[in-house]
């Protein structure tokens, strides 16, 4: 196992709450955080060309910003950007690297409304096969 | 920070932050490296679902059949609807190669821009916006009068079903906003449903006709599958320019087939059964629903001939299937109209043709939460609106929807052949497919279009201004977007500076896997 933690991290409130929790953990623990953000447009009306270049800048962008911000805290922090939906993306790069754990941050969503959305935190518990520790964002 | 330097690596789809790049996960969607590829994420049978499911072939009838029949082709509806599917056809195979050139979101606009040039880009990939706000509405109206007749309501107000349709409106943008995506399973079956739905009612309905139950209905005859049976060319044309939507947004069967089968090996498949499909359901119900109680009783229900037929054939409670039927094809129809349309205005806005904000994408939900918004807003506004000024909403508006679909195929079909000039003479088949059906289907749609505007410019019963309302309807919206692109034009020049491009040499030879 690497001493390595996952985080998901999409700019939002949410994704702070799991960067600042990581961060924490991280310190303790001696890890290096992998700051991770899953893209993927849908695919089953058309072409999505465009789209998955924005997507692809923005992710790019929110991970820049949460390299800078973990670096910051003085933890050391890299960026990594996946093609993926969000909860495979960070499934799989926690299996691929063998990470220690993954850290998401959660609005709070009911099972249901979870389930109707496709809540991140419920698939991810469901797929990862680390540890998955989930935080509320502030607020929720 | 030094993730610039990395940013420029070359990796298209997969840009990482750290020194050390993770293995690729075989799961990895864009394993292609090609923009949009999606490498196999596809399989056959869902691909024929997307064609058929991307046409909504329940809510395509139950909206245009009535208006086939009642623009004065008599029992003759049977032709017009596959006769309108032959410049379809054509059009199709400038989508594939355009795609094929540059699978991007904002289709039409994407690719005329690049062959013809900014302005006349930007006129098509308005008229994609336009046509995709008036047929919300369309859908609303349908949708809010079908779920009355679900609930056995069967003479709602005006008012009610409007009321209904923004709500449904309201609903199909939130879907889309937030990206509920259905399973492809739950697609199949939905759209399996549908299809044994629709089959039921032609099955039923035929033998009823035999077994003599109506004493008003006609027996089926070949002659009905003949276009040259319609005295009136000017019938012939207007039922094309209808029954041209009921096509609409079968072109992205063609362009997902490219991305899901093996790329060497052409169109595909499962984009011929999913055609076959649809040109089966389309004539075989014709057929069927004037069988019944002829032609006449279609323009007197010409608003929703499904319903009215439906508990006359199949009798209650068993027509409640053909109106869910209707129901989910309008819904399953929202998510092959409402999200290519919020991908070509985030095409435009990408590229600075409109306000940078039409680009944004919602970090959560990874829509384009901007333009899908925008999208459903002004469908209410238009639906609405057009509810107070015409009295005939659904046949106005579809016939306005028919010139805007006949204008953009028209033109993508153009500029196909014009993008690929310099490569038609490269092989026979390039010059057929590449060259002489899109031009063909350009030139059809042209003839079509300009036809039907000259009859609609006469004087009629219903005129806005002197002319046909659809004629009305489509003019302002032309007007409009002049106005609109001269205005962005004002505000950011830089897209309108570009240069019209010709295709590379060599680009219309079979592409292979490793040249990605």
């Amino acid at each position: 196992m690497n001493n390595e933690i996952i985080v998901g991290y999409d700019g939002t409130g949410c994704g702070h709450a799991a960067l600042d929790l990581a961060c924490d953990l991280a310190k303790g623990l001696g890890s290096k955080l992998v700051i991770a953000y899953g893209y993927q447009p849908y695919q089953g009306a058309g072409e999505i060309g465009t789209q998955r270049e924005i997507m692809r800048d923005q992710g790019q962008a929110f991970v820049d910003e949460g390299v800078a911000t973990a670096t910051g805290c003085g933890v050391e922090a890299e960026g990594a950007l996946i093609p993926q939906r969000p909860a495979a993306a960070l499934a799989s790069i926690a299996e691929e690297r063998d990470a220690r754990m993954i850290v998401v941050g959660t609005y709070g969503d009911s099972p249901i409304k979870g389930a109707i959305l496709g809540s991140t935190p419920h698939k991810l518990v469901q797929i990862a096969d680390v540890p998955v520790v989930v935080t509320p964002a502030a607020g929720a | 920070m030094s993730n610039g330097e990395r940013r420029a690596s070359g990796e298209r789809d997969r840009a990482l932050g750290g020194p050390t790049p993770p293995a690729e996960t075989p799961s990895s969607a864009a394993s292609g490296g090609d923009k949009g590829l999606k490498g196999g994420a596809i399989g056959f049978a869902s691909s024929v679902v997307i064609g058929v499911a991307s046409t909504a072939p329940g809510y395509s009838l139950a909206a245009s059949l009535g208006f086939v029949v009642a623009a004065g082709v008599g029992l003759f509806s049977p032709a017009v609807l596959w006769v309108a599917f032959l410049p379809m056809l054509c059009i199709a195979f400038a989508y594939y190669y355009m795609n094929r050139q540059d699978p991007d979101c904002g289709t039409t606009f994407t690719w005329v821009t690049s062959a013809m040039g900014p302005s006349i880009g930007w006129i098509g990939g308005w008229a994609i916006i336009v046509a995709d706000v008036i047929v919300m509405a369309n859908l609303a109206q349908i949708a809010g009068l079908y779920s009355f007749l679900l609930v056995g309501i069967d003479a709602p107000s005006t008012i009610a079903v409007t009321c209904i349709g923004v709500i449904w409106i309201a609903i199909m943008t939130a879907i889309c906003y937030i990206g509920i995506e259905l399973s492809a399973r739950t697609q199949i079956a939905l759209l399996g449903a549908e299809i044994l739905a629709l089959a039921a009612f032609a099955v039923v309905a035929l033998v009823r006709v035999y077994a003599g139950d109506y004493p008003d209905s006609i027996d089926p005859s070949l002659g009905w599958l003949n276009p040259l049976n319609i005295d009136s060319t000017t019938a012939l044309i207007n039922g094309v320019l209808i029954a041209v939507f009921i096509y609409w947004g079968w072109d992205s069967a063609v362009t997902v087939n490219e991305e899901t089968e093996d790329p060497t090996e052409g169109p595909g498949r499962s984009a011929v059964v999913s055609t076959l499909i649809l040109l089966a359901i389309y004539v075989i119900v014709a057929i069927a629903a004037q069988a019944v109680h002829g032609e006449e009783f279609l323009k007197q229900n010409k608003d929703d001939v499904l319903s009215a037929l439906g508990l006359d054939v199949l009798g209650s409670p068993l027509d409640k299937i053909l109106i869910i039927a209707v129901l989910t094809s309008a819904a399953a129809s929202t998510q092959t109209t409402i999200l290519p349309t919020a991908r070509t205005s985030l095409s435009m806005g990408a590229v600075r043709a409109l306000p940078k904000i039409f680009a944004r994408v919602h970090p959560r939900y990874q829509t384009p939460d901007f333009s899908t918004l925008l999208m459903g807003g002004l469908s209410i506004v238009w639906y609405f609106g057009l509810t107070l000024i015409s009295e005939d909403i659904l046949g106005d508006s579809i016939a306005a929807l028919g010139l805007m679909i006949a204008f953009y195929y028209g033109l993508t079909g153009f500029a196909c052949a014009w993008f690929y000039r310099r490569e038609l003479t490269t092989s026979v088949k390039s010059f057929f497919a590449v060259g002489v059906m899109p031009f063909l289907g350009g030139v059809t749609l042209t003839y079509v279009l300009i036809k039907s505007i000259s009859e609609l410019a006469e004087p009629g019963k219903r005129d806005v201004l002197g002319m046909g309302p659809p004629l009305a309807i489509a003019i302002f919206f032309a007007i409009l977007g002049v106005v609109v692109m001269v205005l962005q034009r004002i505000a950011d020049p830089e897209f309108f500076k570009r240069k019209p491009s010709v295709a590379e040499p060599g680009s219309l030879a079979p592409k292979t896997e490793a040249a990605s």
